[in-house]
């Protein structure tokens, strides 16, 4: 298992508390491509905010590594988001600012690496999503679904051991959004690479291995 | 924290954001900057402008005075020998009076003007190194060292020159006149004014002047004094040249510097500063919070991005210190405009003409010393100004930042 989720519960606090994750446990193998669906409201984003570290749950273990997750403080989890964990959220998440190859190469300024070395490693990244040839275009000289492609290299360019996606595709046309499974679907065979991707498209089944279904806060299956 | 990532972002974030914004920005920064420098530069004009005054045509740089219970300076080869000291640029002797003056301007002995006046008597050679009251004539000319019944006379004194003293005055003698002097042992003397002088200071306005000759022979005296000016090369040393005369042998004379003399018009001085510094704060004070707005909106605005960064792994304070540089970055291209903007247009106008102001011609002073605590100031004010908005965007939680 390169992650395991034990007891995992998530509670919105509020005038009415919503129970949006109500006791999870499951546990993810190395290299598997899952995908998390269920209802709107069942908790997907949730979960995968949790299991992102972008959140703290309301009680429950996320182990990695032997490591309880949920017990690192802020700086910690921080270093493990950078070093260990990848986004691509629905919305493509770039800084207005930056071109494709700064985009891409920040989170290895982040770790220290060489300008040679995170130019080199960025280029070849942005390559492998097929955008070779945007490497000094704005986001806002890109399609969505290019913007959504360099977003997946940023996530991918610290070699993470998970990639997380939530709804990467719900802003894209039917094209795009095959272009970006397929290359999810290359990654995993190619590289091995684990990814846990939220999705509502019953079509996407026929990418992933596995499909682990969520209904208000439990697992299904 | 990741220094190189910080300035990487700051760098972009002004290379590739709004260039209206960004003009804007320094502008105000500029101005900020303007503002501080020259509120301080103007009061040291003004303070500068006091001192010059004082220094320039009442007390020279130091005033020795008699013995306490002697009414002169009666060392007489102490005297001779002030001017050989290296650093002393000249000093002039004076006799002092009280006298009554009095003006008959139709000479029928009706309708007789007349006031208690200071008259004093110079040797002029020496006067002209150590005052400039020469270069003050506004009628007439200045003594001559052969001089005996002639007499130049303040503006307080003579009356219709715009004095603040006017119902004091002798109402309106002019050059050519001829005005009565009684000195305090009686004796009594007509003199011809022959100039009409005009400074800033009053009580130099009040003053009158006559030849050392002709005072000598009233008092029936001899190369003595009742004060001696001093004029040094080095202002701000005053104290060990005082020292130097005291060890020519004018042990127990009361010697003093200008500043200690000034009273009144140095205690302005001080209020002059004291309003300069509370001025000086407050501009600091109005930029640091303009600082403050302009990263509060630019944080607003990158909100969701802030939220990004620390998803992929930045740490908050890699993002505080971008905005804390932008911060800096906009100070500091504020302080080399402004002072670019001082030093090249301000100042060089200000000198070129400088303001008429009651206590002397004020020009822009502008230090070292107030660029290096402006700059402080500035750059402290953007520190904090861009510390704290940066600080509260990059706490929010990453979800609330994402999401909202
Ligand atoms: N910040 C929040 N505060 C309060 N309740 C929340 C918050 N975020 C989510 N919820 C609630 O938690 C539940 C699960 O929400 P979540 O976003 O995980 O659903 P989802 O499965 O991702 O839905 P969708 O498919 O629409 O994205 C919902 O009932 C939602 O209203
Ligand atoms: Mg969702």
């Amino acid at each position: 298992m390169i992650i395991e989720v034990k007891n995992l519960k998530k509670t919105y606090e509020g005038r009415v508390p919503t129970h949006a994750l109500k006791n999870i446990n499951f546990g993810i193998k190395k290299g598997e491509f899952v995908a998390l669906m269920g209802r709107s409201g069942s908790g997907k984003s949730t979960l995968l905010h949790q299991l992102g570290l972008l959140d703290t749950p309301t009680s429950g273990e996320i182990i990695m590594n032997g490591n309880n997750l949920v017990l690192l403080d802020e700086k910690k989890k921080s270093e493990f988001r950078l070093k260990e964990l990848g986004y691509v959220f629905q919305s493509y998440a770039l800084l207005p600012e930056l071109t494709a190859l700064e985009s891409v190469y920040l989170p290895l300024m982040l770790l220290g690496v060489t300008k040679k070395e995170y130019i080199k490693k960025a280029s070849e990244m942005l390559d492998k999503v097929g955008l070779g040839d945007r490497l000094q275009h704005l986001p806002r000289e890109m399609s969505g679904g290019e913007q959504q492609r360099v977003a997946i290299a940023r996530a991918l360019v610290n070699s993470p051991a998970i990639l997380f996606a939530d709804e990467p595709t719900a802003n894209l046309d039917t094209e795009s959004s095959e272009v970006i499974l397929k290359l999810f679907k290359k990654l995993n065979k190619e590289i091995g690479q684990t990814i846990v991707m939220v999705t509502h498209e019953p079509d996407d089944k026929k990418y992933v291995d596995r499909v682990i279904w969520l209904k208000d806060g439990v697992i299904e299956s | 924290m990741n220094l190189k990532t910080s300035f990487f972002l700051a760098y972009t974030s002004i290379k590739r954001g709004s260039k209206g914004t960004l003009v804007m920005t320094i502008l105000i920064m500029t101005l900020a900057y303007v503002n501080l420098v020259f509120i301080s530069s103007i009061f040291g004009g003004i303070v500068e402008a006091i001192n010059k005054e004082s220094i320039n045509n009442q007390y020279s740089n130091i005033v020795i005075e008699p013995e306490i219970d002697k009414k002169y300076i009666d060392n007489k080869d102490a005297i001779q020998l002030i001017d050989t000291v290296p650093g002393i640029i000249a000093s002039s002797a004076h006799y002092i009076d009280s006298t009554s003056i009095s003006y008959d301007e139709y000479n029928d002995g009706n309708d007789i003007k007349k006031g208690k006046w200071v008259l004093k008597s110079i040797d002029i050679e020496d006067e002209v190194k150590v005052t400039e009251v020469h270069n003050s004539m506004i009628e007439g000319s200045y003594l001559e060292s052969t001089d005996r019944d002639q007499i130049i006379i303040g503006k307080e004194i003579a009356g219709g020159h715009g004095g603040s003293l006017e119902h004091l005055s002798l109402g309106g003698v002019s050059v050519g006149d001829k005005i009565d002097v009684s000195f305090s042992n009686n004796i009594k003397r007509t003199y011809t004014v022959k100039g009409i002088f005009s400074v800033k200071s009053t009580q130099v306005d009040q003053m009158a002047f006559i030849t050392k000759k002709e005072m000598e022979s009233v008092l029936k005296v001899h190369n003595l004094a009742s004060e001696i000016l001093v004029k040094i090369d080095n202002v701000g040393e005053e104290n060990i040249y005082i020292n130097e005369i005291r060890n020519l042998g004018l042990r127990n004379e009361d010697i003093k510097r200008w500043d200690e003399l000034m009273g009144f018009t140095s205690s302005a001085s001080s209020s002059f500063i004291m309003i300069s510094l509370i001025l000086g704060i407050i501009g600091t004070i109005v930029a640091g919070v303009t600082i403050f707005i302009i990263i509060f909106v630019s944080v607003v605005n990158k909100r969701r991005q802030i939220g990004i960064l620390k998803a992929i792994g930045m740490r908050e304070s890699t993002i505080i210190l971008s905005f804390v540089v932008q911060a800096l970055f906009y100070a500091i291209v504020g302080i080399v405009l402004g002072v670019s903007f001082i030093l090249f247009v301000l100042r060089p106008l200000f000198l070129a003409n400088p303001l008429d102001f009651p206590v002397g011609w004020v020009s822009l002073k502008v230090t070292f010393n107030i660029i290096r605590i402006s700059n402080i100031s500035l750059l402290l004010a953007s520190l904090v100004g861009g510390f704290f908005p940066a600080f509260r965007g990059a706490r929010e939680s990453i979800l609330k930042s994402i999401w909202g």
